[in-house]
């Protein structure tokens, strides 16, 4: 190091002169509850239930691939055929939001797009039940989330994009946006 | 640091000689960057023993992997080195990959050297943050979490995640990418070149900096081969090692990248390699996106990729045989899902080498699971680093091998 540079610290001034630029260039923070960043579509936020406008009900068809596929084991499933239809009928459809670890394996494999995780992402609880979702409450969280939204809604993982037709359950393949 | 061990010895030997100074760094300590615990014995402001404790942030990941489904311990690696986690769900799918036997597309595999190298440059940005942080230079730290988060804001776009992202699939990968991620992509490598001087003029040359790090923590190429380091921390004495170049996977061997070495040894070279590490990084993804554009169109998960839900166990495949009596298929076979067998495949980290050791008996969840992860190794390499340094040296070192303890403790 030169004695010139010892002297005048140099580096030091460089180093201030470009922290004194960024003190009047824009800031990058966001002002967090005043102000929201946007999300990407497809984030993994809160779980719901579609309600399919064309019956006010929800799709799914207890086939159970969910709950298989879960690595959390964190939904719970039970359905039984009706004797007379011999039709699956979803009893009970809960979701612990608390096990939780959204890898969204869930919504890649319901052959039906009946689950998914929602953009939202504010949401806590008092207690344990709470965060405890049955199917009402998930089919609630639908209605609350989609109001928020553009329409025609459409999650990206509903049909993925660059995987071959042949490789998706028929109603993926025809899905569309809500 | 020899001398100084020479000295500490003679006085051990002389009449005055009193018990070492014994001070417990963490395992809450700012700068141990997770929940590492070091002894630390001490002679006056020299550290005579460094024994670190391992261990407080077990999961026991490994275990959990054998009673889940290939797809479904994916997500357990995400928690390894969380800062990186699309390369350790590449690592992974490489390695399952490898046991079946399947080919996967080459946009997919575009996709992954792409995805692999942002967590690389996300990574190695939150280590130059939280290393500068702990010597005390503060305006890094912002400014390198400022271009993290744009990294994170493409991984949002990309996969829905921003930290866990769980995007690799076996045999290929979740969904392709839009054109905003590419442009996005694109905005971002002709930008990044010009944050690294950033950072570089704040700390390059700072006084303070290179007091702090040069000549601190040395360790010869030699010693460190020994030691098992890998990755910039062995690059960084001067080894030129780097998987993507002594054992080319995924699309490596197509691209111009230069593997970054420096000679020194010390905290400050290690530093540089990283730096540069992240400029070739950024040519990568680069190339990777002129790369992607040829296969416009093509699909980004193997044909015969298994289904995301994998059945547990075996099963069971009716055969051709004849019932004696009735004359039909009454007959099932066990056929495996994964073939049998054992393979070892490991992926240059952002951290160094990470290597899967996956034993598979046939069913859908592996019968043992190994994880190489060069977090472990590099915390055993901390006492050959630190014993004979000042006791304020020791945040630079363990700064300077960057560890993360998910991935140590797994």
């Amino acid at each position: 190091m030169g004695l010139v540079k010892t002297v005048f610290l140099t580096e030091i001034l460089k180093g201030l002169s470009l922290t004194l630029r960024k003190l009047f260039a824009k800031p990058v923070t966001i002002q967090y509850p005043e102000e929201k960043k946007p999300l990407a579509p497809g984030f993994r936020g809160r779980h719901a239930l579609v309600r399919d406008p064309a019956t006010g009900k929800d799709r799914c068809v207890g086939c159970y691939r969910c709950a298989q596929v879960c690595p959390a084991q964190c939904i719970y499933i039970e359905a039984e055929r009706d004797p007379e239809t011999k039709a699956r009928i979803v009893k009970k459809y809960d979701i612990d939001a608390l096990r939780c670890i959204f890898c969204g394996y869930c919504e890649e494999v319901c052959p039906v797009n009946a689950i998914v995780l929602t953009e939202f992402y504010e949401y806590s609880g008092y207690r344990r039940e709470d965060l405890y979702f049955d199917r009402e409450k998930l089919l609630k969280n639908w209605d609350e989330f989609i109001v928020t939204q553009k329409r025609p809604y459409f999650n990206p993982f509903w049909r993925p994009r660059g995987v071959p037709e042949r490789k998706l359950p028929a109603a993926k393949r025809r899905a569309e946006g809500i | 640091m020899a001398q100084t061990l020479e000295i500490i010895q003679k006085q051990k030997d002389s009449e005055q000689w009193d018990e070492p100074y014994l001070v417990n760094m963490g395992p809450q300590h700012p700068a141990t960057h997770g929940v590492l615990r070091l002894f630390l014995e001490l002679d006056g402001e020299t550290i005579v023993r460094c024994d670190p404790r391992i261990g407080y942030l077990h999961r026991g990941v490994e275990k959990l992997s054998e009673h889940r489904t290939y797809s479904q311990a994916m997500v357990l690696t995400d928690r390894l080195d969380y800062i990186a986690s699309a390369a350790n769900n590449v690592g992974y799918c490489l390695a399952v990959e490898k046991l079946m036997g399947l080919e996967v597309p080459r946009r997919a595999q575009i996709i992954r050297v792409i995805v692999c190298e942002m967590a690389r440059i996300a990574s190695h940005l939150l280590w130059l943050a939280t290393h500068a942080l702990d010597i005390g230079a503060m305006t890094v730290f912002l400014y390198c979490f400022r271009d993290r988060e744009w990294l994170l804001d493409i991984f949002e776009e990309i996969c829905g995640a921003r930290l866990t992202v769980s995007y690799p699939r076996i045999g290929g990968v979740r969904l392709d990418f839009n054109q905003k991620i590419i442009d996005e992509l694109y905005r971002f490598t002709e930008e990044f070149p010009h944050r690294i001087p950033e950072y570089e003029t704040l700390i390059d040359v700072n006084r303070i900096w290179l007091k702090r790090t040069k000549g601190v923590g040395v360790i010869s190429g030699e010693e460190a081969v020994n030691l098992g380091l890998t990755g910039p921390s062995l690059r960084g004495s001067g080894v030129r090692y780097d998987l993507r170049r002594a054992r080319p996977y995924l699309i490596y061997d197509e691209l111009d990248f230069e593997v970054a070495v420096e000679f020194e040894g010390d905290v400050y070279s290690r530093y540089r390699v990283r730096m540069k590490e992240m400029r070739e990084a950024n040519k990568i993804i680069r190339q990777c996106l002129d790369k992607l554009a040829e296969c416009e169109g093509e699909p980004v998960i193997a044909e015969d990729a298994p289904d995301l839900v994998i059945p547990y166990g075996k099963i069971k495949r009716p055969e051709p045989a004849l019932h004696p009596k009735r004359g039909y298929l009454v007959k099932g076979v066990e056929v495996p899902i994964v073939p049998e067998g054992e393979v070892y495949f490991a992926i240059e980290a952002p951290k160094g080498e990470l290597g899967y050791y996956i034993v598979s008996d046939g069913t859908g969840h592996p019968w043992r699971v190994r994880i190489r992860a060069p977090s472990f190794v590099h915390i055993s390499a901390l006492p050959a680093l630190s014993e004979g340094q000042m006791v304020a040296d020791i945040i630079a070192v363990i700064g300077s091998v960057d560890i993360v303890l998910g991935e140590c403790d797994r």
